[in-house]
């Protein structure tokens, strides 16, 4: 009998092992190609003594350096943001970090609140992947689950797909004919993509006057997304953090002044700040002919350590966050995390400069 | 044991390869829609949904603007061109633009109905009936793979736009 337990163990541990294996294989490792989907997954070596936590789309990871944040002020922080990210999404990646660490503030970027389902978004199989950028990368948590349950598609709902987001092999078994070099070579492990949660380009592609959208029908934001609104206030409001509801600067997509005067009304109602940055360029410096990479959608570098800079200023000022610099814990850490970032940055602008010549 | 050590690499044969079909890619190249779809002429060049963009960029001569964005993460560039009268929008898809929407601006062009921007809120129940109605401002149609809605301002047209079912 003991035998044939410890032959059912072990091949139960062997069947374990070759499942993980296969799946460290099949998944997408996001490190030519849409580095976006690294970003989730990052936080959890970054995570603790964050004073500042940043949650939302790409207008946080792509426009807000926390390196000049620290350099600058000491302000240690992290951006908890991946591609497309819904306010459901945000919302339990803030439940989420709330069991790693508690900050002083959490700043959320309210673009998304145009999205009410996953439905609004546009091309489903597109939102398909950009789901598994922001949950592939989540650990295994009910905060998870029910981000899962929240942003699941009307097709992933048909085919019962929830499960395929814990077990990502069901997902990704048929990549077995896609897989490429990277694939074997970050198999058990990955570069880190970002700086904290910034995703760092080093790229100019001025933005022109040419810009449009088509008008809306409705400008009011939906239901769904008040609601989850609601709970990062509530969340937030329990834990003893300040919320702080901020629209990034960026020229697209449009920012429309019906939406501004909603978020506005509501951070008055319920006693929050609320920055809509797009007002304070000129005082951040941003010129939009050389500090964004792809024509005003997203910041580069040189922009997004333009709008630290400022935004620092205001986080101590206004929201009373410390200066950590005096921690030589905190200092050594950050140092480390300084050099990192100022190598990244070099070898991506000799990569530009190879490109020109 | 042999029984249960099958009964294990059948489960594990099962949840590798379960037929789980989540391609990203949208699919609507090549496909043709099982009703025909809202089209535009401007100037003897037929416009339609998913249809290559080059010849038709082509036909239409020098546009007027040109503005291109990015997706958040996925390669290519959605691109709309703006020819003064209406915009034409364009998706990437393996390596080539496809046409994705159009849209007016004016009232130089109208569409197949005869509906233009100035039309009446009348004129546009006469074309499309009243199901459409959202009570408030706009109508929405779906036709084939394709959907327009029309937006009224004070009780007239103030924008058309076409854009591509791609579900």
């Amino acid at each position: 009998m003991k035998k044939k337990i410890a032959l059912f163990t072990s091949v139960l541990v062997i069947f374990a092992l070759l499942f993980f294996c296969l799946q460290a294989l099949l998944v997408p490792k996001y490190m030519d190609k849409s580095k976006e989907g690294n970003l989730i997954g990052e936080y959890y070596a970054n995570a603790g003594n964050n004073d500042v936590v940043f949650v939302g789309d790409c207008e946080v990871y792509e426009n807000f350096s926390p390196i000049t944040l620290w350099e600058e002020y000491g302000i240690t922080s992290y951006i908890r943001g991946s591609a497309q990210q819904l306010i459901w999404q945000s919302y339990y990646l803030m439940e989420e970090t709330f069991r790693y660490e508690t900050p002083k503030v959490m700043v959320f970027n309210v673009l998304s609140m145009k999205y009410d389902t996953p439905k609004s978004t546009g091309d489903q199989d597109e939102r398909e992947a950009y789901n598994r950028m922001t949950l592939d990368g989540m650990r295994w948590s009910s905060s998870k689950w029910n981000s899962i349950q929240a942003s699941m598609t009307e097709q992933e709902r048909e085919k019962e797909a929830q499960f395929s987001y814990l077990l990502p092999l069901l997902r990704f078994h048929d990549r077995w004919s896609q897989l490429t070099a990277d694939d074997f070579t970050y198999w058990f492990h990955r570069l880190q993509v970002s700086d904290n949660g910034y995703l760092m380009q080093t790229g100019i592609k001025p933005a022109g006057d040419d810009y449009w959208e088509p008008p809306l029908a409705d400008y009011s934001f939906g239901e769904n997304s008040w609601y989850y609104l609601d709970k990062m206030v509530e969340l937030c409001e329990s834990k003893g953090t300040e919320l702080v509801l901020i629209k990034a600067p960026a020229l697209s997509p449009i920012w429309h002044d019906a939406w501004d005067e909603q978020i506005a009304a509501y951070a008055k109602e319920k006693g929050l700040k609320y920055i809509n940055m797009l007002e304070y360029q000129e005082e951040m410096g941003i010129d939009w002919s050389v500090d964004t990479y792809d024509a005003g959608k997203h910041l580069n570098v040189y922009g997004a350590e333009k709008a630290a800079r400022w935004f620092g200023d205001y986080l101590q000022k206004e929201c009373g966050v410390a200066d950590r610099r005096n921690d030589p814990q905190l200092s050594a850490l950050w140092t480390k995390k300084t050099e990192a970032y100022n190598d990244r940055k070099a070898l991506l602008e000799s990569k530009k400069s190879e490109e020109i010549s | 044991m042999k029984k249960l050590i099958a009964l294990m690499m059948a489960v594990a044969m099962v949840l590798c390869f379960a037929a789980c079909d989540n391609g990203t890619a949208p699919d609507t190249q090549g496909t043709v829609p099982a009703e025909k779809s809202f089209t535009f002429t401007y100037q003897g060049t037929e416009i339609t949904f998913g249809a290559p963009a080059e010849p038709i960029l082509a036909a239409l001569g020098e546009e007027k603007t040109y503005t291109e964005s990015a997706s958040c993460a996925f390669e290519g560039l959605d691109k709309t061109y703006g020819y003064g009268s209406f915009y034409l929008t364009t998706y990437p898809m393996d390596g080539k633009d496809y046409i994705y929407a159009w849209y007016f601006v004016d009232d130089m062009v109208e569409n197949e109905e005869g509906i233009h921007i100035g039309s009446t809120q009348a004129e546009v129940e006469k074309a499309y009936g009243k199901d459409g109605f959202n009570g408030t401002n706009s109508y929405t149609m779906k036709k084939g793979n394709g959907m327009l809605v029309i937006l009224l301002e004070n009780e007239l047209v103030s924008s058309i736009q076409y854009t591509m079912l791609t579900d």
